[in-house]
């Protein structure tokens, strides 16, 4: 091969692997020290990699299952107490089905492990989860509880009775908190096209407080908190327009009617996003 | 304060304050920790580079052995560490030295290489850099095969340097033991991160090895099987 060298340059970019690497490949037997030692690097390389994976499995059923969740929270329209009870009831029992099925399955291989080192693998299903269990609590008691609180989601007992739980990272909980305030930017357009104008303000109000403590934040070198951040800013300044809208509208127009209005005066400004 | 706004602020956001806080503390800790072991870390680099220009066996001994003791000071380094690192919190903090640990990985595969003509195995490679044992810290398993493959692109370099400084068996050697590396590799199931991505570059160096080795060859500057064979069996003794 190498008598070619010169003309055949584009070789260069793609080497085989040379003769004497190869002899050795097909020489090399299993009770060859390198080969012992090799062969037990990658199964340790496959355990981690294929729990890594069945992680992400589990996770992207929690993202899916809590975007069910939430489609179905927005589903309340806040006049029938009857149906909204029926529901609440319906989404309490789903969120309790992921905690005790999906997020127990994932404490369960992340036992006697290291969480940090799988966290990537199930960050966004817990973040998405979190994102339902807000909106649950908020739409239920019209408000959202601390850490501590949600931290009881992903205790567990094991049959001997012995307490384990999943790594649940601070960073998830607020995270999944900026994502809540997207669906509370949409319940607040959702109760506009009822005509409920009082919880508008209400949702405005509490996604501002929010906003506000986001404000006040350390710089964390967590890049997901600004970028997140950004999306809460741009859904704050919609349901401020909103807000504003209908004090200044108000009185014009039906109340049915406010919603258009508003989506009109966004096409002039808007960035993309459609209700 | 309405209530609401008293929950978000007090419920919610300070503890996560405080979560960061501590956090951040942690990390200024582990950053000053790393950082004298990086530096450490250089000067074993520059020590180790008099094989690349040095034929002189006691030259080199005596590099290895300057290595040996500046390991010392990288064990005090990873002591301090272990207990700092919360226990399994490994790899949450496990970014602030997952570089060094794996130059210094390089280091000690390099000189149980120069030393013995071995490689070097991951029990040993944590006992070098004081990883072993320890509670809180460990020699990952990524960061141990990361530093072998930087110790393969060094021996292409140390390959050719030794050819220039006139030691034709030097390459042989090295050509061997890469084959035999780049065989382990290929029993891996590489996923595609950066351990995939570092062993992509290994058959480049096993090639620059392989050409070394061809060019002494056809210039007859090893002259049979046999004394090659011999030649490496020498170097290993050493």
């Amino acid at each position: 091969m190498l008598k070619n060298k010169g003309r055949y340059r584009p070789r260069k970019l793609k080497p085989l692997v040379g003769k004497q690497a190869k002899e050795l490949l097909e020489t090399l037997d299993d009770d060859h020290l390198i080969t012992k030692m090799f062969k037990s690097f990658a199964a340790e390389l496959d355990q981690k990699h294929d729990r890594y994976e069945r992680i992400v499995k589990l996770s992207r059923d929690i993202t899916i299952e809590s975007k069910r969740i939430i489609f179905l929270l927005h589903s309340i329209n806040t006049e029938l107490d009857e149906k909204k009870n029926s529901v609440l009831l319906e989404a309490e029992s789903r969120l309790l089905n992921i905690s005790n099925h999906n997020f127990r399955s994932i404490a369960t291989e992340l036992k006697d492990q290291d969480g940090y080192l799988y966290h990537r693998a199930f960050t966004d299903g817990m973040q998405e989860f979190i994102e339902a269990l807000c909106l649950y609590h908020f739409t239920k008691e019209g408000i959202i509880y601390s850490w501590d609180k949600y931290k009881e989601y992903f205790q567990y007992k094991n049959e001997e009775n012995s307490a384990f739980e999943l790594l649940f990272v601070q960073y998830d909980f607020i995270l999944g908190i900026a994502d809540f305030t997207g669906e509370l930017m949409r319940k607040c357009i959702n109760t506009l096209t009822s005509g409920n104008v009082d919880d508008c303000f209400k949702l405005c109000n509490f996604v501002r407080f929010i906003y506000t403590a986001f404000l006040g934040l350390p710089p964390t070198g967590n890049k997901n908190i600004s970028r997140k951040m950004y999306v809460l800013k741009q859904s704050l300044s919609k349901m401020e327009l909103v807000c504003y809208n209908i004090q200044i509208r108000g009185s014009e127009v039906p109340k049915h009617m406010l919603l258009n209005v508003i989506q009109s005066h966004e096409e002039e400004s808007d960035d993309g996003f459609s209700l | 304060m309405s209530e609401p706004q008293k929950i978000v602020i007090t419920d919610i956001f300070s503890p996560f304050q405080e979560y960061i806080n501590a956090e951040q503390e942690v990390r200024e800790v582990i950053k000053n920790i790393i950082k004298d072991v990086e530096k450490s870390l250089r000067e074993m680099l520059i020590t180790l580079q008099v094989i690349h220009s040095e034929i002189n066996c006691e030259l080199i001994h005596n590099a290895i052995l300057k290595t040996r003791e500046q390991f010392e000071e990288i064990r005090k380094g990873f002591d301090a560490l272990d207990k700092v690192v919360p226990p399994s919190q490994y790899y949450r903090y496990n970014d602030h030295w997952r570089f060094a640990t794996q130059k210094l990985c390089f280091v000690a595969a390099l000189i149980v290489f120069l030393e013995k003509g071995v490689l070097i195995d991951q029990i040993t490679a944590a006992e070098i850099l004081g990883l072993h044992q320890k509670e809180n810290v460990h020699l990952n398993l990524e960061d141990y095969l990361m530093g072998l493959l930087i110790l393969a692109t060094e021996l292409a370099r140390f390959a050719v340097n030794a050819v220039t400084l006139g030691d034709y068996n030097r390459p042989l050697q090295i050509s061997k033991f890469v084959a035999e590396l780049n065989a382990g590799f290929r029993l891996l199931n590489l996923k595609n991160d950066s351990l995939r991505k570092r062993f992509d570059a290994l058959k480049y160096d096993v090639k620059k090895i392989e050409e070394v080795v061809y060019d002494l060859s056809i210039r007859g500057l090893i002259s049979t099987n046999q004394n090659a064979e011999q030649a490496t069996g020498v170097t290993k003794n050493e």
